[in-house]
């Protein structure tokens, strides 16, 4: 059940970092949706881990796995959906992963607590901000009646709602997009969280509101040190948030790294493609480049690359082996799962470290 | 706007409502084919005493003098006397015999199924694809397939036989009740006799609700697994909102609001159904009674019962923009936002 079990699938952000440092710990999550005709492998054996304090980017296009795994971290996997047993996600010592539903509520807002997309439609339309923000304070904290009440004001000025007083007692049609998500993020900081997973939180919102919500997540992790999964598709946000940056593709991290070496040196053909395809990266002029064609669903377990068919670089043996994640660059973190890689060997070479020999690796 | 603003303008939206239905009455009635003065002297009446009628119910006066003692008879309440069917009967004494009858039946057949399709099709979208789920959503088909003067007959002689059929008396069973009879609705408040009313009336207001059951069924079934898939849903949950309480705070209000119409519009399909179904269990309600002047030409009868039902129509309206206004806050906001 440990990564002891699975030396074959090194983590990607394996390091000496001690566990006591690390917020939150993903080992080999595998999510697994069984519908009639296949397996969907939403989630493909990703591992990653979020440092106290530390923002961790989680990017890559619709379809490859972000959601899910943002979902599968605070347990909110239905059927026909399922984390398969072998994996690991760890929070404060446990294997939450193994946790009962019960236990989960426990950890849910007060321990983990989540961001969403679209802020109007993750709001109950029939219950009142103060209402919601209150259930939560109620449900970890024992917070009821007036005291509940004010501490649900403070929150509100806390994310910048001005008039707090007034705009608890109103209904979430009653605010504008920007206080929506103002009041969503206060929700999920009611209990104090360590972990704030924010999925999307800007992409439904106006650029100048997006900047805001941005400045506002960042000084609240300040104030907080709080650990912050930010997940999404927009490289240019990535920028301006993470410290350390995963990108997924169809299921998989692809890359991973600390933001600057992965900026500055990006070394997975996908990541070039996604970065090649934010405006401000562009040298005036340059057409926007964007990937042609969309994430595959993956539903077979990895016996080639999954970016071959929309790769740019692919050779023959892309369609054969499946890559893992390898050391590239100067820095340690910097790992990507590319048949080019290590740099430092040919590519027969490289394509040999890639495949799964005799030692028992999988597939 | 403010919701309950909003409801208050809907009310004052019924006047005129009310106003322009009792003129279509007016029109039908006067303008149509019933002579209430051939239909008073009966088809061996001389032409003297048809002339003298038609006088002395100032048939002969211009219609809008006529139009205008109508509307404000009507709109102060004076309903009247019966022509034909209770000649020289008060329509209110009418209404007060045969009303209560038709309220009862009513009552029962909205909340039968209110009580039983609701939670079935709650039940059903919270456990969607299962065994149960299944029988549910089946046997919500072809209940809401029977139709309702097939369902009453089968009823009548299933219950009137039970003793031949079961081995057990369904007349005899708990208090002595008539199947085929008006109930009796005397002493309410006393438990036998509250139960004995209840009892006889059962059956019909199960016929009667049986399509309702069915259509609050399959649309509660299909409002909760909407509701499921929503983003507050889940929210609520990576809140760490127990199971439970997800769904009757966060699911069920807002599964509610798409059944507040499907709710009132069956009320108003009872008021039409229960003729029938009154016919059938001899309930001699207000469905029989308006039937009955209806075939008999007894125009003031005829007339006031339509407005009592746009009264009752209007009255439905209103419960319905309450129902909504309490539950749904977005009522009577226009955006901005
Ligand atoms: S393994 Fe091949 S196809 Fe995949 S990213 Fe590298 S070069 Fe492209």
């Amino acid at each position: 059940m440990s990564r002891h079990a699975r030396d074959d699938n090194v983590p990607l952000n394996a390091d000496a970092t001690s566990s006591r440092d690390l917020a939150l710990e993903v080992e080999n999550l595998r999510t697994v949706f069984h519908t009639e005709h296949e397996q969907i492998h939403a989630v493909d054996g990703i591992s990653f881990n979020i440092r106290r304090g530390e923002t961790v980017g989680l990017v890559g296009e619709s379809g490859s796995g972000k959601s899910v795994t943002a979902r599968s971290i605070l347990g909110l996997i239905e059927s026909p959906g399922e984390i398969d047993p072998a994996s690991a996600i760890r929070f404060e010592g446990d294997n939450i992963t193994e946790y009962t539903e019960s236990e989960y509520e426990s950890i849910r807002g007060d321990g983990i607590a989540m961001v969403f997309q679209d802020p109007l439609s993750t709001l109950n339309p029939v219950y009142t901000v103060g209402n919601q923000i209150k259930e939560a304070l109620s449900l970890h904290q024992d917070l009821r009646g007036t005291a509940a009440t004010e501490r649900a004001i403070e929150l509100l000025e806390e994310v910048g709602i001005p008039d707090a007083a007034r705009r608890v007692t109103e209904y979430p049609h009653q605010f504008s997009g920007g206080m929506r998500q103002r009041a969503v993020i206060a929700m999920a900081l009611a209990c104090a969280p360590e972990v704030l997973i924010c999925d999307e939180p800007t992409t439904a919102l106006d650029v100048t509101i997006q900047a805001q919500i941005i400045d506002l997540l960042m000084d609240i992790q300040a104030e907080r040190d709080l650990s912050i999964l930010f997940i999404t598709h927009d490289m240019g946000v990535i920028a301006e948030v993470a410290d350390r940056v995963n990108v997924m593709y169809a299921g998989e991290i692809v890359e991973s790294a600390p933001v600057e070496p992965l900026f500055a040196e990006p070394k997975h053909p996908y990541t070039r493609g996604l970065l090649r395809s934010i405006p401000s990266t562009q040298t005036s002029g340059d057409r926007l480049e964007t990937i042609k064609g969309e994430v595959p669903t993956p539903n077979e377990p990895a016996s080639s690359c999954r970016f071959a068919p929309r790769c740019p670089k692919s050779f023959e043996e892309c369609s054969e082996v499946a890559p893992i994640p390898t050391a590239v660059g100067d820095d340690p973190d910097h790992d990507a799962a590319c048949l080019l890689y290590p740099e430092s060997m040919t590519t027969d070479e490289a394509v040999a470290h890639h495949r799964p020999a005799d030692d028992g690796g999988e597939q | 706007m403010g919701r309950w603003e909003y409801f208050l303008k809907r009310v004052l939206l019924m006047v005129p409502i009310v106003f322009l239905g009792t003129t279509v009455t007016f029109l039908i009635l006067r303008v149509g084919p019933i002579d209430p003065a051939a239909a008073i002297i009966g088809p061996s009446g001389d032409t003297e005493a048809y002339a003298a009628i038609r006088d002395s119910l100032g048939l002969d006066q211009p219609l809008w003098i006529q139009y205008a003692e109508f509307m404000r008879d009507l709109l102060t309440l004076q309903l009247g006397e019966s022509w034909v069917v209770v000649r020289g009967q008060s329509v209110w004494e009418l209404v007060g015999v045969y009303g209560p009858r038709t309220l009862w039946l009513g009552f029962w057949s909205i909340l039968i199924p209110i009580f039983v399709g609701l939670p079935l099709g709650f039940y059903a979208g919270l456990n969607p694809n299962t065994l149960a789920d299944y029988i549910a959503s089946f046997g919500g088909i072809v209940w809401r397939a029977m139709p309702n003067f097939w369902l009453a007959v089968i009823f009548v002689s299933v219950l009137t036989q039970s003793d031949a059929l079961f081995g057990f008396s369904w007349g005899d069973w708990l208090v002595e009740t008539q199947i085929v009879t008006p109930p009796d609705l005397s002493g309410l408040w006393e438990p036998t006799q509250f139960l004995g009313a209840l009892k006889a009336i059962l059956p019909a207001a199960l016929v009667l609700g049986s399509a309702s059951m069915g259509n609050e069924m399959r649309i509660g079934r299909t409002a909760v697994l909407e509701t499921k898939n929503a983003n507050y849903v889940e929210m609520a949950k990576a809140k760490g909102v127990p199971g439970r309480l997800v769904v009757w705070k966060h699911m069920f209000r807002n599964a509610l609001i798409p059944l507040v119409p499907v709710i009132t519009g069956e009320a108003f399909l009872l008021l039409g159904g229960s003729v029938l179904v009154e016919t059938v269990f001899a309930i001699n309600g207000l469905g029989y009674l308006f039937f009955q002047a209806t075939i008999n030409g007894d125009v003031p009868l005829v007339g006031s019962l339509m407005f009592l039902f746009i009264l009752l129509s209007v009255g439905i309206n209103i419960l319905q923009d309450f129902l909504y206004t309490v539950i749904d806050p977005r009522v009577g906001y226009d955006g901005g936002a």
